[in-house]
């Protein structure tokens, strides 16, 4: 029975939504602060816990024929996603206790859960305004400073122009093919026409546009840097991850062959030599995290290069390695009264003396951002460029490793700052940036602890979570 | 207790030993320091057991464990003992609670961190060793990096940060290079054999033509050129070895360059036979420059610690010029030279920086006479001084003596064929002997004879627990010098599969 099918293989949207609703209508009743966060965890870990559920019992729908199906994969990927969105809900307690940033969080989530299971174009579409427009809204939410009206403003000029570079590609797409399903994607990238080229092209750049892949980049780090840490941890991660789903969602298993193969090897290479050579003389550790970020993107559209089978697994398991250090080093960011200080690398001199476990939590997600083993940035890295290589790209797979060993020297500065400098030797002004200093709350903690879990879980049984994915 | 679990334990004790410190509270260095030598201890005492239980004629992997850790690509959690590593093990083990004990007094900051990494790094050394899979070992081989950065940069000297990035940077460079190789070496066993697998003992069947077996010897040896050192890759050394706290540099010297042979020897040359063959005298020739080269710039120094830390670079070389004679005493040489190097330099090292703790400076001008004011320390300055430069009866002279004999072995009959080029590098090498005992003399002639001269006086001399890590290591020293048979039994079926696998053609049957 089809709506049965609707109401199940939309659970965890639904679940989504359900949150959404009972947020607004406590909002309304004037009892929305003091719950919304706990109100929302509870929405994503059901939603979540649904999406593995129903992967786990090989649920597999098409309630909406033509435009919107789930198989067991999909929902494995969904539920991953979800899951990385609760150590960001954590993180945002400290922040923002007001029920704005949760509705504002789900409902991009929303966007993201359409994503993957799109089969249509305008699915697709929706879930990438969906995604993107409630993200606008949360970078300005740290309003106290005026850098964020300029990195919201600059996000959605920047994102709306991906939009419509995405629009104009499929209705090239559609003028060729006259037909609105994402298949027609994988049979366009062979072909030879200038118009389906051309539209090709388009979306290509569009994806590139919304991942902050070099030459389109330049809206990452300003954007970064003006949000608040939940919301940019949340971009740095959650956002990429949906918008790199959205394009396995649209590459499918169609190997790249021809002159997209060219766009797939040389841009994404740029971006990892680029991001990691810019991000060296980044003075605050968001600006930071985005070069590094942009190097990242480089390396998940490395993942295309190779076979179409492994992409999905390759895709999702390194956004979860990544994700889930990035959101490690957010939340054990020491806490500042002030948002810029905060930032500045220089609340992060001597931070092991003062606080342990953040140091060394910091320096893992450091270390694994690298790339270096034991930890499961490393695994990630290694899925990538062995499908590379397999895929035949040789050169490119040693280029992007030189590339990534640029990469190396500006994480172990975050690791000398914390680790290696005096207590003695930092300045007065920022001395007294100490005293406003709290603990990071105890939300906070538990998102980090979280993370580090999830990361020696990953470090461990490597296997086991390819094999789950 | 069944065999397999007791390399088992060797290996993850130090895992162990960490979480036990996560335990002790901040404030009681003492009871940090005593718990990580009594898990050091346990170690050396399991690794013992281990080296006594040891089948000398038996081929093949002893105490192992398989378990497939990620089927998919073929990697499995195999480690093992042959004799290739067991008495690399054995070295590691054996300094492993000296380091802590030497660490007594000069770390006063930090001290559980210190421990932790200290531990970390024993078992990232111990993983690297007994890692029979090529996945595990590079796993191993990088993480050794990290404990190694903080040790350096947490409890160095003055110019700590400029010397481990430096020592990063430059090992890590190596790293991503044979990452490349060998995520290629992976790809093409399994195209040509459809076998997935990173085991040492299937990528030994590798069937590769000349110019790819080159490209990746390339990567492999600059790794493991960076690690050993071999000039003109040395320069990370001396920087980090005069910046390291005592107990870094021993591990440094004693066994983390060891890594670098080794991996020549377990994977390098066996991995890439034709290759290797074919470059053997670039390399020769680069193992003597090393000799030499290494030799001269310790005569030159008024550091102290720069002196033993050339030495290294020109002792390290006769393992290299060993390896590459394919001859069974040259093979067998080296080793005990890996052996005998780790004790001595830890020795030197350990002297070296008991006298920094008590004057404060590592200039060998300052320096004068101090066989009158510190008797004990002078004489066991004189030993580990005469161990290397290799007198006979210390292990210097085994390990030394060994390597040149497999050089000049081998190059007799090239010279008798026409090629005098080997013999002429084998008379070279011997050089590095002579130039050897030149520096360290001159060292021990200033250092310990001469006007009474010290920056910092009246100068105690050693104590009960100083005395104890040199003694034992004398021991040790002199063990390996007058019975090296023990020794040489263990390695030498490994010496025989280390050559049969090198002389072995594996070009690929049908070559284009």
């Amino acid at each position: 029975m089809p709506s049965q099918d609707a109401l199940i293989a939309m659970l965890p949207e639904h679940l989504l939504l359900g949150g959404i609703v009972l947020l607004i209508v406590l909002e309304v009743m004037g009892r929305g602060s003091r719950v919304a966060t706990w109100v929302a965890l509870a929405a994503v870990c059901a939603s979540a816990a649904t999406a593995f559920w129903l992967s786990h019992a090989q649920f597999s729908a098409q309630p909406f024929s033509g435009q919107y199906s789930v198989t067991p994969a999909l929902l494995m990927a969904k539920g991953a996603l979800l899951a990385l969105a609760v150590p960001v809900l954590l993180m945002s307690r400290s922040e923002f206790t007001d029920s704005e940033f949760s509705i504002l969080l789900l409902s991009s989530l929303y966007g993201l859960c359409l994503l993957p299971s799109s089969d249509s174009y305008l699915v697709m579409f929706i879930g990438l305004e969906l995604l993107a427009i409630p993200v606008y809204a949360l970078v300005l939410l740290a309003y106290r400073r005026p850098q964020s009206a300029e990195a919201s403003f600059k996000y959605l000029v920047l994102s709306g122009a991906a939009s419509a570079t995405f629009l104009m590609g499929v209705s090239l797409l559609y003028g060729a093919t006259g037909s609105m399903s994402v298949d027609t994607f994988g049979a366009a990238l062979a072909a030879g026409d200038t118009m389906t080229r051309a539209a090709v092209v388009l979306m290509v750049v569009a994806l590139f546009l919304k991942s902050a892949i070099v030459p389109f980049h330049a809206w990452a780090p300003d954007t970064y840097e003006g949000a608040s840490v939940p919301v940019t941890a949340y971009m740095a991660t959650l956002t990429k991850g949906a918008v790199l789903l959205a394009a396995v969602r649209l590459f499918g298993t169609t190997t790249v062959t021809g002159p997209v193969a060219h766009m797939l090897m040389v841009l994404p290479l740029v971006s990892i030599v680029w991001g990691n050579l810019a991000a060296i003389r980044q003075q605050s550790f968001r600006r930071m995290i985005a070069y590094s970020s942009i190097a990242h993107a480089g390396y998940l559209f490395y993942a295309f290069l190779g076979n179409g089978s492994g992409r999905l697994q390759s895709v999702l398991f390194y956004i979860l390695a990544y994700s889930v250090v990035n959101l490690m080093a957010f939340a054990a960011m020491p806490e500042n009264g002030d948002d810029e200080q905060r930032d500045h690398f220089d609340s992060l001199r001597g931070l092991y003396h003062r606080n342990p476990f953040a140091a060394i939590t910091i320096g893992v997600a450091m270390l694994s951002l690298a790339g270096l083993p034991p930890f499961p940035g490393f695994v990630g890295k290694f899925l990538i460029f062995k499908n590379v290589v397999a895929a035949g790209y040789t050169t490119y797979a040693v280029l992007g490793l030189v590339g990534s060993y640029i990469g190396i020297y500006f994480y172990l500065r975050v690791i000398q700052v914390m680790f290696m400098s005096e207590r003695a030797a930092a300045s007065t002004e920022v001395n007294t940036a100490f005293l406003s200093e709290r603990r990071a709350g105890g939300t906070a903690l538990a998102a980090s602890v979280l993370c580090l879990a999830v990361t020696v879980l990953l470090s461990i049984v490597p296997g086991w979570v390819l094999a789950a994915l | 207790m069944s065999e397999s679990l007791l390399l088992n334990l060797v290996l993850w004790l130090p895992i162990v030993g960490i979480g036990l410190l996560l335990l002790v509270p901040s404030t009681n260095d003492r009871l940090a320091r005593w718990l990580t030598v009594g898990v050091m201890t346990a170690q050396l005492a399991l690794t013992t057991v281990l080296y006594l239980g040891f089948d000398n004629s038996a081929a093949g992997l002893q105490f192992s464990t398989s378990i497939p850790w990620i089927p998919q690509w073929g990697v499995s959690y195999l480690i093992g003992l042959d004799g290739f590593n067991i008495l690399l093990v054995a070295l590691a083990a054996f300094l492993g609670p000296l380091v802590v004990l030497g660490a007594f007094l000069n770390i006063e900051k930090d001290v559980k961190l210190f421990h932790a990494m200290v531990l970390f790094l024993q078992f990232a050394m111990m993983g690297a060793f007994v890692s029979q899979d090529l996945f595990l070992f590079y796993l191993f081989w990088e993480a050794m990096l990290i404990p190694m950065f903080v040790i350096i940069g947490m409890w160095g000297g003055a110019r700590r940060i400029y010397a481990t990035v430096k020592f990063f940077l430059y090992t890590a460079f190596g790293s991503i290079l044979m990452l490349a190789a060998l995520i290629y070496l992976v790809h093409s066993l399994n195209q040509s054999s459809g076998v997935t697998s990173f085991a040492f003992t299937d990528l030994y069947r590798a069937q590769l033509p000349l110019s790819v077996q080159t490209t990746l010897l390339a990567a492999f040896a600059l790794s493991f050129a960076i690690k050993v050192p071999m000039v003109p890759l040395h320069t990370w050394l001396p920087d980090a070895h005069v910046e390291a706290p005592t107990a870094g540099s021993v591990i440094l010297a004693g066994v983390l360059l060891k890594m670098g042979t080794y991996g020549f020897m377990k994977l390098g040359f066996p991995l890439f036979p034709d290759a290797a063959r074919a470059f053997t005298p670039a390399l020769m020739t680069l193992a003597v420059v090393s000799i030499v080269y290494g030799a001269c710039l310790a005569l030159v120094q008024n550091d102290i610690k720069k002196i033993i830390a050339y030495s290294s670079i020109s002792h390290l070389g006769y393992v290299m010029l060993g390896l590459l004679s394919l001859e069974l005493v040259g093979i067998q040489g080296a080793i005990i030279q890996m052996v005998s190097h780790g004790l001595v330099a830890a020795g030197l090292f350990f002297l070296v920086g008991m006298i920094y703790e008590r004057c404060h400076t590592r200039e060998l001008s300052a320096y004068g006479g101090l066989a009158r004011m510190l008797p004990v320390y002078s004489l066991f300055f004189m030993i580990f001084t005469l161990a290397s430069v290799g007198l006979p009866t210390t292990s210097g002279f085994t390990g030394e003596f060994l390597a040149l004999l497999g050089a000049f072995t081998a190059a007799w009959p090239l010279h008798l064929a026409g090629d005098n080029y080997p013999l002429i590098l084998a008379a070279v090498a011997v050089s590095g002997v002579v130039l050897g005992a030149l520096y360290m003399l001159r060292f021990a002639l200033t250092f310990l004879f001469g006007a009474a001269n010290a920056p910092h006086q009246p100068l105690s001399d050693l104590s009960l627990r100083e005395r104890s890590i040199l003694g034992v290591l004398v021991v040790s020293i002199f063990a390996l010098g007058l019975f090296p048979n023990s020794a040489l039994q263990k390695t030498e079926l490994a010496a025989l599969r280390y050559k049969e696998l090198v002389t072995t053609s594996r070009l690929p049957m049908s070559a284009p």
